[in-house]
């Protein structure tokens, strides 16, 4: 239980503590594809037994994990072990097959006020920034913030887009952004650092259903222009 | 039996608990009571499940009528609590009297209050809680005129015992003096940052106005301290971040991601505030000076399973009191039909 990170090479994986009641994995496996299904299948493994081990939260990302605990009812060394011994697991059939979404998006403007400044930095038109940006789907890894947003591989940019230098106080939901090497829907209003490209009208959460969203990591997005006239064809509509 | 509280100063109170465990799965904010030692004090001195409803009273004067006798108890940031004038303790439950006001005023040196009933208060339910989540937009302040039910579940308490100040059940009070020592254990990215690392010790921060549930902005209280830095400008793949963790986003400003925080960002983490120190930063108001302590994570989690010890000690002292007083205990299953439901029901 000490704050030494556990490095085991052979494994292709770091576990780190993260504080009193969190250990975070690392997938260091040298295919992005790889670190992605190990981190998920581990936290598939979690989500069937985790009630068992006092887990109370999973966090499984692009190439990470955070397992959250009460740490009044297990231990880090429990925790590290039942994870080391579910990431042996062969990887469970998925509950159902990806699906691929068509997400329409307003680009540019008001509706995308950072896309000018990406074209710029990538040295890119604009309208090279949308091609890319709707050249083929993109996988869906991660529930993220802000709201439960979909969280997405990166467009295949020429390089990858840095975060603003003073962040957004207020990014609308739907905006559709561009990050790294990662792209994003968000879920719901709140600020952000990320250059926003565009909006969708779609609805991306619902808190009133159960599931709250229709999406799930594997899950693809294509991201298809439509002009500022068409935004109420598609306003509030839910995906799925 | 149905019966009510009805709201005469709302302040900003918020129905509350715990959290939504396991919602970060989903991407959602874990959120619950700020102070979760406070509010699981309050739980526990009126004998109702840890993970109970409770209102959580944040700075601002709060009032309310009840229709019926009802058993409460009062944590968090020291404040003036009557019922109809006169003066209740806080952190031992008391009687509030039908048709009586019961107050809160002047909450000082702390954030957050917390009221818990005994009985069952009602609340929509998302996810397994009633915790508000602000970015989804669930849950939401009480207004004034608003009545809230709660089930009784039994007779209405009446008993002579609880019209004098007759319990002396011993929960211990959160300290609220001076400059308040928050400890954390090293982050899983503290090597990012190099010797800076040390600068989060080397002097106290100050808490800022533009601090929330969500997070708490710190700057040092000298400003010509340096803080933190890390060590290299490689992209970092959002990942799940702990609740507590310490960030040094840019500028000279600290930021300690608390309860509301988004599960994911592309920060390294610097160091985790402690469970316990969690209770403590829910409670900092702005301008309140907090020094940084190093501990390991062994030391931090037997500080934690401390203090959850002292409240299972308490739970029995008050179910010994209630049993000699003949108050019926309520028993876990009353939550667990509530966290049974599996998405929102109507407010």
């Amino acid at each position: 239980m000490s704050g030494v990170t556990c490095i085991r090479p052979h494994r292709e994986f770091v576990l780190s503590d993260c504080g009193d009641s969190a250990v975070r994995l690392t997938s260091l496996s040298a295919d992005a594809e790889e670190r992605w299904q190990a981190v998920h299948t581990v936290a598939a493994a979690l989500d069937a037994r985790g009630d068992e081990v006092a887990v109370t939260g999973i966090i499984p990302t692009y190439d990470a994990l955070l397992v959250e605990f009460d740490c009044g009812a297990t231990t880090h060394d429990a925790i590290r072990a039942h994870v080391e011994r579910l990431i042996e697991l062969p990887a469970d059939a998925a509950a159902r097959g990806p699906r691929q979404f068509e997400i329409p998006v307003v680009y540019g403007g008001d509706f995308g006020p950072d896309l000018d400044e990406v074209a710029e930095h990538l040295e890119l038109s604009p309208a090279e920034v949308i091609r890319l940006h709707g050249a083929g789907p993109l996988t869906m890894r991660c529930f993220g913030s802000p709201g439960g947003a979909p969280m997405l591989d990166g467009p295949a940019f020429p390089r990858p887009v840095p975060r603003r230098t003073i962040p957004r106080p207020h990014v609308p939901a739907g905006a559709v952004a561009v990050a790294g090497r990662q792209a994003v829907v968000s879920a719901r209003p709140a600020p952000g650092g990320w250059p926003v490209i565009g909006r969708t009208p779609l609805t991306i959460v619902d808190p009133a259903t159960d599931p709250l969203s229709d999406f799930r990591p594997g899950d693809t997005f294509l991201f298809v222009p439509i002009t500022a006239a068409e935004w109420s064809t598609y306003e509030g509509v839910r995906h799925g | 039996m149905a019966e009510s509280i009805t709201v005469t100063t709302p302040g900003l109170t918020s129905i509350q608990d715990l959290g939504r465990l396991r919602a970060s799965r989903f991407g959602q904010m874990t959120g619950g009571a700020s102070d979760q030692y406070s509010a699981d004090v309050a739980n526990a001195l009126v004998g109702s499940p840890r993970t109970a409803p409770l209102l959580e009273l944040v700075a601002m004067d709060f009032g309310a009528v009840a229709s019926i006798d009802l058993l409460v108890a009062v944590t968090g940031a020291p404040a003036e609590v009557q019922v109809g004038g006169v003066t209740r303790p806080q952190w031992e439950p008391f009687v509030w009297t039908a048709g009586e006001e019961l107050t809160v005023r002047g909450i000082r040196d702390g954030l957050r209050v917390y009221l818990a009933v005994h009985g069952t208060i009602d609340a929509p339910y998302l996810l397994g809680s009633c915790a508000p989540d602000s970015v989804l937009g669930f849950g939401r302040q009480l207004t004034v005129g608003e009545s809230v039910a709660i089930d009784v579940d039994g007779p209405p308490i009446d008993h002579p015992h609880f019209r004098m100040p007759l319990f002396r059940l011993g929960a211990r009070p959160a300290a609220f003096t001076g400059c308040w020592t928050i400890d954390v254990t090293d982050g899983p990215d503290v090597h990012e940052f190099g010797s800076t690392s040390a600068r989060l010790f080397d002097t106290p921060f100050v808490i800022g106005g533009n601090s929330n549930h969500i997070g708490l902005r710190l700057t040092p209280t000298d400003p010509g301290s340096p803080v933190p830095r890390r060590d290299r400008s490689t992209e970092v793949l959002s990942r799940g971040v702990p609740i507590g963790a310490v960030e040094v986003p840019a500028g000279d400003e600290i930021l300690v991601l608390h309860r509301g925080r988004g599960v994911t960002a592309g920060y390294p983490v610097l160091a985790v505030v402690t469970a316990t120190a969690l209770s403590q930063l829910g409670q900092a108001r702005p301008g309140q000076e907090v020094r940084f302590r190093k501990v390991t994570v062994s030391d931090a989690v037997d500080a934690y399973r401390t203090q959850r010890r002292s409240i299972d000690l308490l739970r029995s002292r008050v179910a010994n009191a209630f049993a000699s007083l003949r108050i019926p205990l309520h028993t876990e299953t009353t939550s667990a039909q509530h966290s049974s439901v599996p998405q929102m029901e109507s407010a």
